[in-house]
């Protein structure tokens, strides 16, 4: 109990710490959203207007009493005013992109996981042989590969040059969303690029964590022993070695999931695809702040929320720590 | 007495003018069809559609939905384009405008648009400062800005808007306002935060039939007041938020009007040959000196550093042979070509041609020589000369022109760099005064006299609240005299020999280092479409993007091929 009051009181100044620095962050960059929307119009833009715009956004008070409002909101689920899409409230931007970055980025990191698990338990496995020695440092180069080349050669040749698949958006824009066969057929094809794109690139690492821990395991005594037993590779394999390799691993995904909320900007822009991170590049360059500090807010719970789950779940494997302390 | 400005028989004598469109064709001409256009980069579509609203509403609001009084033609100022007035008169003494409007306009809810609509809109502007009603500046006592004293309606189509100075000029702001519904937006409690979804208006294309933050698409209003027009049915704005993918989608035909920047024009028309662009000349770009201080405030170091540029590079290579060379150095471009006076201003091309060796001859005779032996000229005292020309980052061609410019002036012996902060970073350090040397756009006006005035007037150049046109602080009292009698004219002859003065003063001090055109990004397809304006066929500014009032003239000549 106590351990977890202290987790809790954690979590709850790291959370206020994180507020804090999501409200202050984004007005400590130079320039404010009125000049920025200035500055891009390169002299399209009177002065005369550009007045008249710091006007209309009014940022009230002092900072102080900026921060003491922007508290309030939080906790009354308030997002505040877009200036990006004035006076158009963050919420409506902000959770349609979350959606679309949660089925991209989340089924991205679940394709990785999944892949780069069984990559992993088999070229342990088989440790020095062909599948190893070829697949392991083949992913570790994709791993390398830097996003934006991935997604533009991939853009390039399947988008432009050979046309199998559309130039970018999460669906054809004639298309109502909604649970029809035709929208989600049409979401699904669209989104087959964007994804390869991040599996691309994410499957090595999951595959080489994997792989590490898989053959430190193998030498342990316990696989020994089920192997002197005579137990057949397959279960030796998966229900001994891979069940317990595992563990790590699923730790490391709860707190990749944490971060899906950041977006994947590079895929999201090259692709057009109406994702959480291009939202949030636009919303920084045009120094949105009350967009800004909303998507740090998200994936600051997120976060945090990861964190819980993953203690909970120690708690709940680990008597040790259930009785430390009390 | 008044001076009357009355344009007969409007809207058939300019189509006449304009071949694409002779009567002749008319008969011709396909009703229907659909028109995809990008006005805006944007990640989603917002639904927004009040038309003073400078970060959405504007995009698809004005000009398609709402139209505005009068609209100036700049390709040909002696044809400008009435819309909603069909005349005006300034008043003898300059204190007035009166606008004389259109009769059977129809508010798309079948109201009557009248003299009352547009005695509202003025009005608005009063009551809510902070709503930016464009070209509505009432005259505020404390800070001596905006110009309008009062708004009288004389008769159910005409209206007389009266100004506390006399301004010639005062017609052009006023004209470009879009007057609202009178009794629509008399209920509005907070303009500036009214999101206006269904816009009620009296423009060719009217009716939202379907918006997703994916595409909007807007139809035609049936009832519009020009019969047989628009020819098309519908607009569709598709979303796209970057560059690549809206010039990805243009290239393949799926967009018909677009204005992105194109660095590589060959692998956008080699695609089809319906895929067509022109870059006119747009606003001038110079470089602005900080002329408080050594050695700006030299006018022959200001020379030799004009010399020494190689703007044919600049042109070619630098900005990609997509900008346009400035003939004279007078701070404006080609874009306001039809005021030179070249025969004055010939004396002073020889500043504008790339001539190190007489750059350097000139910087000899002033003193400025190498004198503490490292390589560098310095001021005739013997301080070193060591600056920075900024531009922001990200900004390709200027930061491509920046770099160049810096070595031509160190092939002369000026130790110049470039340099390259973030955007805002940029836009902040500009009104304290604390530079050296920037690269800057100039606003593009109806006529010269405000560019110039942004430039030069005074009041402007106080830090720490240096104005971006007048960073180089540059006090030319002789200049604001022929400005401020520009404003107390009509007279178009008088307006150009006032402007040829101001040309020759700009060109004797070099306060700015003029370089090149800007272009206006303008690229269209004729896969479905015709009517455009063509190099060939300039009847009006071609740009899409808000801020070309002229695209509501271009809108109506289009149709299915």
């Amino acid at each position: 109990m106590k351990f977890l009051l202290t987790r809790l009181g954690f979590y709850l100044s790291a959370f206020w710490v994180a507020i804090t620095l999501n409200f202050f962050l984004p007005r400590w960059m130079p320039g404010d959203p009125a000049t920025h929307l200035f500055v891009s119009l390169k002299g399209k833009m009177s002065p005369e207007a550009l007045e008249a715009i710091k006007k209309a956004y009014g940022f009230d008070g002092s900072l102080w009493d900026q921060y003491l409002a922007y508290l309030g909101k939080i906790f009354s689920g308030d997002f505040g005013i877009s200036t990006t899409n004035f006076p158009a409230p963050v919420s409506e931007t902000l959770f349609y992109a979350a959606g679309w970055t949660l089925f991209l980025v989340g089924i991205s990191i679940a394709i990785c996981f999944v892949l780069g698990m069984m990559l992993g338990v088999k070229s342990a496995w088989r440790q020095g042989r062909f599948f190893d020695t070829f697949f392991t440092p083949f992913n570790v180069m994709l791993y390398a590969f830097t996003q934006p080349v991935v997604c533009l050669l991939l853009f390039y040749g399947f988008c432009i040059e050979l046309e199998w698949f559309p130039l970018g958006r999460a669906h054809d824009p004639a298309l109502d969303p909604g649970f029809t066969f035709e929208f989600i057929g049409n979401v699904a094809y669209h989104a087959v690029i964007p994804l390869l794109s991040l599996v691309v690139i994410g499957v090595g690492s999951w595959h080489l964590g994997m792989r590490n821990t898989m053959i430190n395991l193998l030498n342990q005594d316990f696989i020994t022993m089920a192997r002197a037993k005579g137990l057949s590779q397959r279960r030796v394999m998966y229900r001994y070695a891979a069940r317990n390799a595992i563990l790590p691993q699923i730790t490391s995904l709860a707190l990749t999931f944490g971060y899906v909320l950041g977006g994947s900007f590079i895929a999201e822009y090259v692709f057009n695809y109406p994702g959480l991170g291009k939202f949030t590049l636009a919303a920084i360059q045009s120094r949105d702040y009350a967009f800004i500090q909303s998507q740090l807010l998200l994936v600051t719970v997120c976060v945090l929320v990861a964190n819980i789950i993953s203690d909970l779940l120690n708690l709940w494997l680990d008597p040790r720590l259930r009785y430390a302390g009390a | 007495m008044k001076k009357t400005v009355l344009v007969s028989c409007l809207l058939a004598g300019l189509a006449t003018s304009s071949a694409v469109v002779a009567q002749s064709e008319k008969a011709q001409i396909k009703q229907g069809g659909d028109l995809t256009l990008i006005t805006k980069l944007v990640d989603a579509h917002v639904r927004n559609f009040n038309p003073y609203n400078d970060a959405v509403g504007q995009y698809y609001a004005r000009d398609f939905m709402y139209e505005t009084l009068w609209i100036p033609n700049i390709m040909h100022p002696d044809k400008p384009i009435p819309v909603l007035a069909t005349s005006y008169d300034v008043a003898k003494d300059l204190k007035s405008v009166t606008f004389n409007l259109r009769e059977g306009v129809k508010w798309s809810d079948g109201e009557e648009f009248t003299a009352d609509d547009v005695v509202f809109t003025v009005e608005l502007a009063k009551k809510f400062p902070a709503y930016n009603v464009q070209g509505v500046l009432w005259y505020d006592e404390t800070s001596g800005e905006g110009n309008i004293a009062s708004v009288e309606k004389l008769g159910k189509y005409q209206v007389r808007i009266n100004l506390q100075k006399p301004n010639g000029l005062a017609y052009l702001g006023l004209g470009a306002m879009y007057p609202l519904p009178e009794h629509i937006w008399k209920d509005v409690k907070d303009p500036k935060n009214f999101r206006n979804e269904n816009p009620v208006a009296t423009g060719p294309f009217i009716n939202v039939k379907r918006f997703t933050p994916s595409i909007i698409k807007v139809c035609r209003n049936e009832n519009y007041w020009q019969q047989g027009k628009p020819y098309l049915d519908c607009l569709k704005f598709p979303q796209y938020s970057g560059n690549e993918q809206a010039l990805a989608a243009a290239a393949k035909g799926r967009v018909d009007w677009l204005g992105v920047g194109l660095s590589d024009t060959k692998s956008y028309s080699k695609k089809s040959k319906d895929n067509k662009f022109w870059l006119s000349p747009g606003g001038n770009t110079n470089l602005q000196l900080n002329t408080t201080k050594a050695p700006f405030n030299n006018l022959e170091f200001r020379k030799a550093m004009s010399m020494a540029i190689n703007r044919t590079d600049l042109v070619e290579f630098a900005t990609f042979g997509l900008t346009t060379a400035t003939k004279y150095p007078i701070g404006t471009g080609e874009f306001y070509k039809s005021w030179y006076n070249e025969e004055n201003l010939a004396k002073y091309k020889y500043l504008m041609e790339y001539n190190p060796k007489a750059a350097m001859k000139i910087l000899d005779d002033a003193g400025i020589k190498d004198i503490d032996g490292d390589g560098w000229r310095d001021n005739a005292d013997g301080t070193p000369i060591n600056f920075k020309i900024s531009v922001p980052s990200g900004w390709t061609d200027w930061v491509n022109s920046v770099m160049q410019i810096s070595e031509n002036l160190q092939d002369i012996g000026i130790n110049a760099r470039a340099h390259t902060p973030d955007e805002n970073a940029w836009f902040d350090a500009v009104p304290t005064g604390d530079f050296d040397a920037y690269i800057m756009w100039t606003h593009s006006n109806v006529v010269p006299w405000g560019t110039y005035n942004d430039m030069f007037n005074p009041k402007d150049m106080n830090p720490p609240k240096l104005s971006f046109q007048a960073m180089h602080q540059m006090r030319l009292p002789e200049l604001m005299v022929e400005l401020d009698k520009f404003t107390q004219t009509i007279d178009l002859d008088e307006q150009k020999a006032l402007i040829g003065k101001v040309h020759e003063i700009v060109a004797e001090n070099l306060p700015v280092i003029s370089l090149f055109a800007n272009p206006e990004w303008y690229e269209y397809s004729t896969r479905n479409i015709t009517g455009w304006v063509t190099e060939e066929n300039p009847y009006v500014r071609p740009m899409v993007h808000g801020g070309t009032p002229e695209r509501w003239f271009h809108v109506l000549q289009l149709h299915q091929k």
